[in-house]
């Protein structure tokens, strides 16, 4: 049975990253092709995030990776969403790199984890997004059909 | 979750090979991180399994790895790439066995040694294992040295070596004038000097000066002779400007292929482009798969991602597919501003027959006289007596009581039992249309709900 190269791919970043992790990085679960929960920490002293943890959901389409994966931040009591002008109280993350434009299929969990590690290192402003009360409210969007414009070159 | 056999690079770590953790990764596809297949090189120099830089190529034109713009016909075969590949994934259960199995002191050094090799080639004379290996690969190099010189000379030399065997799938190519086998590099050799010119079987690119060869080689012409059918290279198919073919050319192509033509559109192009992406591979390949497995891939495809994709997965393919690239929202809305105006005014026409039976119906009820009253063609009478209408509802529960007896005498008129409907539930729906009526969409929306909703 041929397995679809989605879950032929996914397997093998599986292996890799149950044998090894870059620092700050935890993989929570993966039970499944379609879904992983990550933990990702922020591991130099910014203090916006110090001592913080937060949960990533990866959502996998049969596609991926030609087609981008779908990743939010997801709150629970020990994991905040974190303040960030690109992440939205939701946890929904404006980043060209899980966009169409600027997905590549040589990325893999791992990097865009350690793409959202340094996103939260370079940050220093404590604040979220312009608009983001009325976009929480108002979205009801899968964040791939989200219309993002990327405009912020220093991420 | 299925459980694979996934051997990765990392299975060096711990190893005393660990080195071999970046060998491997440099032999396997940044793609689909497997082994490369068909590795195939890109203008930019990057190299990709065939099917994964066509896939990706297919989406949005560009190189993974450096987003460079690059075609699918610029793509060429990076065949060294593929024999090294091939080597290593040959010898990688052996190596990894080796690595594994606990073994005396010098294991670790063997690795290193290389480097050195050629200045101390046998001074490790006490030392079984590692002179062994020392030997053995160094013999190799020669052997390899020798094999090359003596194909300079000779094209079949090749032939003698002892696990050769003449099957059609053993990796060699036809030579595409002669048909005879040989080895992929050594086509264009056996073109310039040595090649018959014409489609004769038996005469295998030298029939020159090598007994040995010649004599080992007997029962293999035997095979060579009936025409192995997979050895004419397939044809690559041409990518299709979908955006120019009508629905009819389409079809008659994918008909042509012997593809399914079961689908929408956006499922014919999708089918379509999976098609020649798996085509194209294959051609690629050095073992090319019959037709029928792709169809096989085809199958698999169709059940994953294609038309018998779970519905979800669908929708979002659909999604991301409208999404896509430089879809330009604003210029679509102008486009089909028209017939998105002609569907509102639909829309209302048909809202305010529905108002119309409805009060045709009231008016029966009460007095038996039906009254025609000629309003709301246009759009802008809809809002008043949509209201009306609300307001009679809500206001005369009485009148509707009469309809049951009233209903089965419309019952042959289409809009009629829509009408029924919207008025049976008048003070519910009544309530729920005022708002929407708002906004021009909704109003949209709303009026088509009761009509086409199988009642």
């Amino acid at each position: 049975m041929t397995v679809p190269f989605a879950a032929k791919r996914l397997g093998k970043e599986l292996q890799k990253i149950s044998n090894s992790l870059p620092p700050g990085v935890e993989l929570v679960s993966a039970e499944n092709f379609e879904e992983w929960l990550l933990d990702i920490k922020v591991l130099d002293n910014n203090p916006i995030y110090q001592n913080q943890t937060y949960r990533l959901k990866f959502r996998f389409g049969p596609s991926y990776p030609i087609e981008p994966p779908e990743v939010v931040f997801v709150q629970l009591p020990d994991r905040p969403i974190p303040m960030h002008p690109h992440v939205y109280s939701n946890g929904i993350i404006c980043l060209d790199l899980l966009g169409q434009q600027g997905w590549s299929p040589v990325q893999n969990v791992e990097s865009v984890c350690m793409s959202l590690q340094s996103m939260l290192t370079g940050n220093s402003k404590d604040e979220r997004p312009p608009g983001d009360e009325d976009f929480v409210r108002a979205n009801r969007q899968r964040p791939k059909d989200i219309q993002f414009y990327y405009h912020d070159n220093n991420v | 979750m299925e459980s694979f056999d996934v051997p990765d690079s990392t299975d060096w770590i711990g190893t005393p090979l660990a080195g071999l953790m970046q060998v491997e990764q440099a032999f396997r596809c940044h793609v689909c991180k497997d082994f490369y297949n068909s590795p195939m090189i890109t203008s930019c120099s990057h190299t990709f399994c065939s099917i994964c830089i066509r896939r990706c190529l297919s989406v949005d034109g560009k190189c993974p790895l450096c987003r460079a713009l690059d075609q699918e016909s610029k793509l060429r075969g990076n065949w060294a790439l593929r024999e090294a590949v091939d080597a290593f994934v040959k010898s990688r259960n052996t190596i990894m066995e080796f690595a594994t199995t606990p073994v005396s002191v010098p294991t670790p050094r063997s690795p290193k040694r290389k480097a050195t090799e050629l200045e101390e080639p046998l001074q490790e004379g006490q030392n079984k294992r590692p002179r062994m290996a020392t030997r053995s690969s160094k013999a190799k190099a020669v052997e390899a040295n020798a094999v090359l010189m003596r194909e300079e000379v000779d094209v079949v030399e090749s032939e003698d070596t002892p696990d050769y065997e003449p099957e059609p799938d053993d990796g060699l190519v036809a030579c595409p004038i002669c048909w005879a086998r040989m080895k992929s590099w050594q086509v264009d050799r056996h073109i310039d000097n040595s090649c018959p010119g014409s489609p004769q079987p038996q005469k295998v690119s030298s029939s020159t000066t090598n007994n040995r060869s010649g004599s080992g080689f007997g029962p293999a012409r035997s095979l060579f002779q009936n025409p192995p059918t997979p050895t004419k290279a397939p044809e690559r198919l041409p990518a299709l400007a979908y955006s120019m073919l009508k629905d009819t050319a389409l079809r008659k192509k994918m008909g042509e292929l012997g593809l399914s033509t079961a689908g929408s559109r956006q499922m014919l192009e999708k089918r379509h482009q999976e098609w020649i992406t798996l085509w194209n591979a294959n051609c690629d390949s050095a073992k090319p798969k019959r037709r029928s497995e792709l169809m096989h891939d085809l199958e698999v495809w169709e059940r994953t991602m294609g038309s018998r994709a779970p519905t979800m997965s669908r929708a979002a393919n659909m999604g991301a597919q409208i999404k896509d690239k430089d879809f330009d929202g604003a210029a679509w809305a102008t486009k089909h501003d028209t017939s998105f105006k002609d569907l509102i005014a639909k829309a209302r026409g048909s809202r305010n027959k529905a108002v119309q039976k409805k009060d045709e119906a009231n008016e029966a009820g009460e007095s038996g006289t039906p009254r025609d009253d000629g309003k709301g063609i246009n759009g802008t009478g809809a809002m008043p007596d949509l209201l009306q209408g609300a307001v009679v509802d809500l206001t005369g529960p009485p009148s509707s009581q009469p309809e049951p007896p009233d209903s089965p005498l419309r019952e042959p008129r289409g809009p009629t039992s829509s009408g029924v409907g919207f008025t049976g539930q008048g003070p519910i729906l009544g309530k729920e249309a005022l708002h929407p009526l708002t906004d021009r969409t909704s109003t949209c929306s709303s009026s088509q709900g009761p009509e086409g909703a199988p009642s």
